[in-house]
């Protein structure tokens, strides 16, 4: 148990568009664990003897010898601009992992990187019945610039794999394995709270896991549940009024007892009067603190909203960050269509970024049709792109698209990009063929600028998922079209070629 | 690769004169090559009583349309659709609050607002229920008359979806039959709180509010599909949705309805889904018991509508009226589509592979209002919603005759098609008469009695020159893209006349072909012996007329089936009768009659004056103009032609 440590807490944030943003952290620590190297997949592995470390996970840990891991399963389109930035920065739609895993001396390795990349999603996928499955080298990249681990990584060739799954969203059968990691389940804690019921029909929600590695520290799991809820929906009226029951249903009944922390901590509105009970143990700098553990239970915590009858939305809000990105295609072509990509940076200052864009093999970028212009003026801008990563589509596999930008202070870049869509054989189309297929979002990351070394001050950006339509048969009609055609040919092959052929001759007959 | 070289060598083999067969014993393959022989010969010459059958039942196809002996009652044909299955919980609250939003409509109204201070009434309607909203706006450089206005446009995010679908609802500030569509607007208002109040949308839901009439959904749609379209300055959208895969858009006008009309003619006779209609058709029946009519057409008009010398004995039959109430919407429909009009702003949401219709609130003093319509549209978006993939189904190719009756496409197709193909076989039998000549032997007239019996005719090849006519009516089309651009023309759509008609274009493309033809004709070079000349002109012209227009109409009756069969119905016949004859008073006649037939006609019977249809080309990329000019004036310019040139030549 001295080697362990599990804290939990709950951040609540409210909203300026009215809603609640909620983020669950359950963090266990294993002191002075190191992670496991590639190299010594081959000898046999040490003993794993865990108090609260999920066995579950920690096994998979070890069988592949990850240093750090980041899975995250989201359903609902973050906000942005009215929301802000996650406390988790991983909130793209769909089903998101990648992982940090050393390559190993090439004479030592008993297991290929891949193999053990392919076994990794596997497990996952059954861990946590997600379909991760699906994120094989189809969807499988190595960007340059994004994805940089959150902890250290040990002294060895270490290589970064990345996939996404954007039609994968997270549902009870995902949250269920995810509840069975923790020391408390949902029985106690804040983990309790956790009600799918209310979790589910949240306006966002996901849930993520993180596995790192800290040197000084040891091997930390972070799961996540983050959602953002609308008390005004729940409530049935236009107040934004907030309490434990009407967003989750539930109170906390009983503190967990394996846990070293356990708090609660909520964002206090910026203005206007507002009562918060109960009393928190600490508030100041715009947050108050609740002490599960040494909390009257059962413990509700409401934010009322003084002389407030109604909630009026603000009018044309500014966006809540700095940096902002859409992402869009047009074109009613099956054959081929446009990106259009909008960044826009409200700073006083140019931003270093890079853009991923990760589209499966379905999407064949035109590298040279790329322009770049900035604000309204339509004369193309070379120099807004640093440096460009372009790894093409080839077979099956992903293209990688991960310019750098210099992004000029107070101004819309503009990036379109043309690609053309493949023509799939039939039997590649997917069971739901016409409703098309999905590519993952676009991620947005902000760098430091040129030379420094510091880490960059902005979290990564996901765009929305889109939706692009190939060219589709009707497949409720092939059988008709198929006996038909082969009717038609068959008969008019059959006349032409006795015509071409066969001689006619005129005879005469006697 | 022998096979090849012998049926290279098939190709290429010509019967000679005199060649024998050799292998005369094969006697059962002879009798079979006689047989058939004598079936070709029969089959080509009962050819003109052939032809005649396939337009006499051709056209009696189309006039049968309407009767009862084509249709089926429509069906669901997506599973997935699962219409009128939920309980709707549209409720007064809700119409008060669309009463509300009115009251505030028609004080704008009222005060003459612009079409800016309009869209910031509705932006910041949206912005106050928590919808992100903005406006669009859009200018058109037209010929005659610029068009400019406002739209405006709210994105619901449906939550816990990635929104990469989306459902469009929308209104037009001015209704389809010219009122302002004040209720329709207030509708949309009412429903983006009521539809926000629930979590169960899969698809994002896209509110418009579109400027005018069609103007401001095209410039709305072709900016967020990344149209070019040179005549439109637009705005670019700032807020974005997914893809859309269907779209309803309200147009009511009046103060109260009693029918639910479904207009759902797209641009260039393009059609939507059946399933949507089928859809809707089912929710308003039994969800909100409004009935739902074609169009703006009810049952009981026919009687003001048909003449009233009609027996009253013919009246009482339901067979008799039934066969006037589909022939009606059929009519309407054609109109529709032979122009490639769109019968409401649906249609333009059909060029980008959405599915949608308009319904209509038939104005009329009751019973149905808000509360009817909102819970046809609540109902009508579940069912949307409840779509795993974009209607599909090959349900886009029928005949609506009533709204819950259709004919599919095996039962209306063929009417145009035969009368094609009996185009056709006029134009080949043409083509291969115009390959031989009569060889009269040199006898004198006493012989000739005697041996009356046709085997004494000879029949000798004689050359077809196919090169002339092919650069004839190349020329006619080349002919036809320049009247066009003139027609396109700034300063032509600017002149008084071209409001009204398409006649003061025509005269000049008539004299240029006056003097083509009477280049042709040559009255000096009388042949003395009439075989050794080749096929005459005329005969080839009019075998290719037939044969482009036989052509023309099939392809289009899988496109647009209305306008296959208004071309079947006006060139068929005509072509076919297209003949030469002498002295030029008769010439111009003829050549005049087709014009005054083929050509007004067109324009007289829908009263569709030339700019409307150059502004449908210029604003909304209708094909009906370029058509017109391009494929259909220049077939009955050939047949003009072929009516100036000498019989004999």
């Amino acid at each position: 148990m001295n080697n362990e440590q599990f804290e939990e807490e709950l951040h609540v944030r409210p909203l300026q568009d009215g809603r609640v943003y909620t983020n669950f952290v359950f963090k266990i620590l294993l002191k002075n664990a190191v992670p496991r190297s590639a190299n010594t997949l081959g000898s046999e592995d040490e003993a794993q003897h865990y108090t609260v470390f999920p066995l579950a996970l920690g096994q998979i840990i070890r069988e592949y010898a990850v240093t750090e891991l980041h899975l995250s399963l989201n359903a609902g389109k973050w906000d942005y601009a009215s929301w802000g930035y996650p406390d988790n920065p991983s909130v793209g739609s769909g089903a998101e992992l990648w992982a940090w895993m050393g390559e190993g001396d090439e004479k030592r390795v008993s297991i290929s990187f891949d193999a053990r990349w392919q076994g990794l999603r596997n497990a996952l996928a059954g861990l946590f019945c997600a379909s991760l499955g699906e994120l094989d080298e189809r969807r499988t990249t190595s960007p340059v610039y994004a994805f940089q681990p959150d902890g250290d990584l040990p002294a060895e060739s270490m290589n970064l794999a990345y996939a996404f799954h954007p039609s994968e969203n997270i549902c009870t059968e995902n949250l269920t394995p995810f509840i069975k990691l923790l020391p408390c389940k949902s029985r106690s804690g804040i983990a309790s709270l956790l009600n799918p019921h209310r979790l589910f029909d949240a306006d966002w929600h996901g849930m993520s896991i993180r596995v790192l590695w800290r040197a000084d520290e040891g091997v930390e799991v972070q799961l996540g549940v983050q959602a953002v809820f609308d008390p005004i929906r729940l409530r049935g009226q236009q107040k934004r009024d907030w309490d434990f029951p009407h967003i989750f249903d539930r109170t906390i009944t009983r503190a967990c007892p394996v846990a070293y922390s356990s708090t609660i901590r909520v964002d206090l509105p910026l203005s206007g009067p507002y009562t918060l009970t109960p009393d928190p143990i600490t508030a100041g700098n715009g947050t108050a603190v609740f002490d599960v553990m040494s909390a009257n239970k059962p413990l509700d915590v409401s934010l009322l909203y003084l002389n407030e009858a109604h909630f009026t939305y603000p009018v044309d809000p500014s966006p809540q960050t700095d940096l902002s990105i859409a992402r869009s295609h047009t074109g009613t072509s099956q054959a081929h269509g446009r990106f259009h990509v909008t960044l826009t940076n409200s700073l006083n200052h140019p931003q270093r970024v890079a853009y991923l864009e990760t589209p499966p093999w379905i999407i064949k970028f035109y590298l040279h049709t790329l322009t770049v212009t900035v604000d309204q003026d339509p004369r193309p801008r070379k120099d807004i792109i640093q440096k460009l990563t372009y790894i093409p589509t080839s077979s099956n596999l992903p293209t990688l698209f991960e310019p750098t930008l210099i992004l000029p202070p107070n101004s819309t870049v503009h990036l379109t990009l043309d690609f053309d869509k493949t023509f799939l054989r039939y039997t590649e189309h997917p069971p739901d063929a016409q409703r098309g297929w999905d590519l993952p979002p676009a991620v947005l990351i902000p760098l430091s600028s040129n030379g420094s070394s510091a880490p960059p001050s902005l979290p990564r950006m996901y765009t929305n998922t889109l939706l692009v339509d190939l060219a589709t048969p009707d497949f409720s009609m092939p059988y008709n079209v198929i006996i038909m055609t082969c009717t038609l040919i068959a008969m008019f092959f059959g006349n032409v070629f006795n015509l071409l052929t066969r001689e006619f001759i005129a005879i005469k007959v006697a | 690769m022998p096979l090849l070289a012998q049926i290279l060598a098939r190709l290429r083999w010509r019967p000679q004169n005199g060649e024998k067969g050799e292998n005369i014993d094969n006697a059962s393959v002879a009798k079979k090559y006689r047989r058939r022989g004598a079936a070709v010969d029969k089959i080509y010459r009962s050819m003109p009583t052939i032809r005649m059958l396939l337009y006499i039942v051709g056209y009696t196809w189309m006039l049968l349309l309407p009767s009862s002996l084509f249709g089926n009652q429509t069906y669901i044909d997506e599973n997935a659709l699962q219409p009128g299955q939920v309980a709707t919980y549209w409720s007064w609250g809700d119409v008060h609050s669309a009463d509300v939003y009115l009251g505030q409509l028609e004080q704008l109204r009222d005060r003459n607002a612009s079409s800016a201070e309009k869209a910031a009434y509705v932006k910041s309607t949206f912005n106050a229920l928590g919808v992100t909203a903005t406006t669009q706006a859009y200018a058109f450089q037209t010929g005659n008359s610029p068009l400019s206005g406002v739209n405006t446009y709210a994105v619901l995010s449906a939550p816990r979806t990635s929104g990469t679908e989306a459902i469009v609802i929308a209104a037009s500030w001015t209704s389809l039959n010219g009122q302002p569509n004040l209720r329709g607007i207030a509708t949309v208002l009412s429903l983006v709180s009521f539809l926000k109040k629930y979590s169960l949308w899969a698809k994002d839901i896209v509110f418009i509010i579109s400027d005018g009439y069609m103007d401001g959904m095209q410039a709305w749609l072709g900016a967020y599909h990344g149209l070019d379209q040179s005549s439109l300055d637009m705005e670019p959208l700032r807020l974005r949705s997914g893809v859309i895969w269907t779209a309803l858009t309200i147009d009511y006008p009046g103060h109260s309805f009693s029918h639910l009309g479904v207009f759902y003619e797209g641009l260039n006779g393009r059609l939507p889904n059946q399933d949507l209609m089928n859809s809707v058709n089912y929710i308003s029946t039994y969800t909100a018991n409004v009935p739902v009519v074609l169009y703006d057409h009810l049952d009981e008009q026919i009687k003001d509508i048909l003449p009233k010398w009609l027996p009253q004995s013919l009246w009482n039959q339901k067979e008799f009226r039934d066969y006037f109430i589909r022939a009606r919407n059929l009519v309407k429909h054609v109109g529709y589509q032979t122009f490639g009009r769109a019968s409401g702003i649906h249609g333009l949401f059909n060029c980008y592979r959405i599915d949608a219709i308009t319904l209509f609130a038939v104005p009329a003093a009751g019973p149905h209002g808000f509360h009817a319509i909102g819970r046809i549209i609540e109902s009508s978006l579940r069912t949307m919603n409840n779509l795993l993939e974009r209607l599909h189904a090959s349900f886009f190719f029928y005949l609506l005759t009533g709204s819950g009756t259709f004919l599919k496409i095996g039962e209306y197709l063929p009417s145009a098609v035969i009368v094609s193909v009996a185009m056709i076989f006029g134009g080949l039998q043409i083509w291969v008469d115009a390959g031989w000549v009569e060889q009269r032997p040199a006898v004198d007239e006493k012989s000739q009695e005697k041996n009356a019996a046709p085997t004494t005719v000879k029949w000798k090849t004689r050359h077809r020159n196919a090169l002339l006519p092919l650069i004839i009516m190349l020329v006619t089309h080349v002919i036809g893209g320049f009247t066009f651009l003139l027609a396109t023309n700034t300063w032509f759509i600017t002149l008084p006349t071209s409001n009204t008609s398409y006649l003061p274009l025509i005269p000049f493309s008539l004299v240029v072909f006056s003097s083509l033809s009477a280049l042709l004709t040559s009255p000096d070079t009388k042949p003395i012996k009439v075989e050794s000349l080749p096929a005459p002109l005329h005969t080839l012209l009019k075998a290719f007329n037939l044969c482009l227009a036989s052509t023309v109409i099939s392809i289009t009756s899988v496109l647009n089936f209305s306008l296959a069969a208004a071309l079947a119905v006006l060139l068929g016949v005509p072509l076919s009768l297209a003949s030469p004859t002498r002295g030029l008073p008769n010439k111009t006649a003829k050549a005049l009659a087709y014009y005054a037939i083929l050509f007004p006609l067109w324009w007289i019977l829908f009263s569709r004056p030339i700019s409307h249809s150059i502004w449908d080309w210029q604003v909304l990329g209708t094909w009906f103009a370029p058509f017109v000019c391009v494929v259909y004036w220049p077939l009955v310019l050939q047949a003009m032609i072929v009516c100036m040139l000498d019989p004999d030549c």
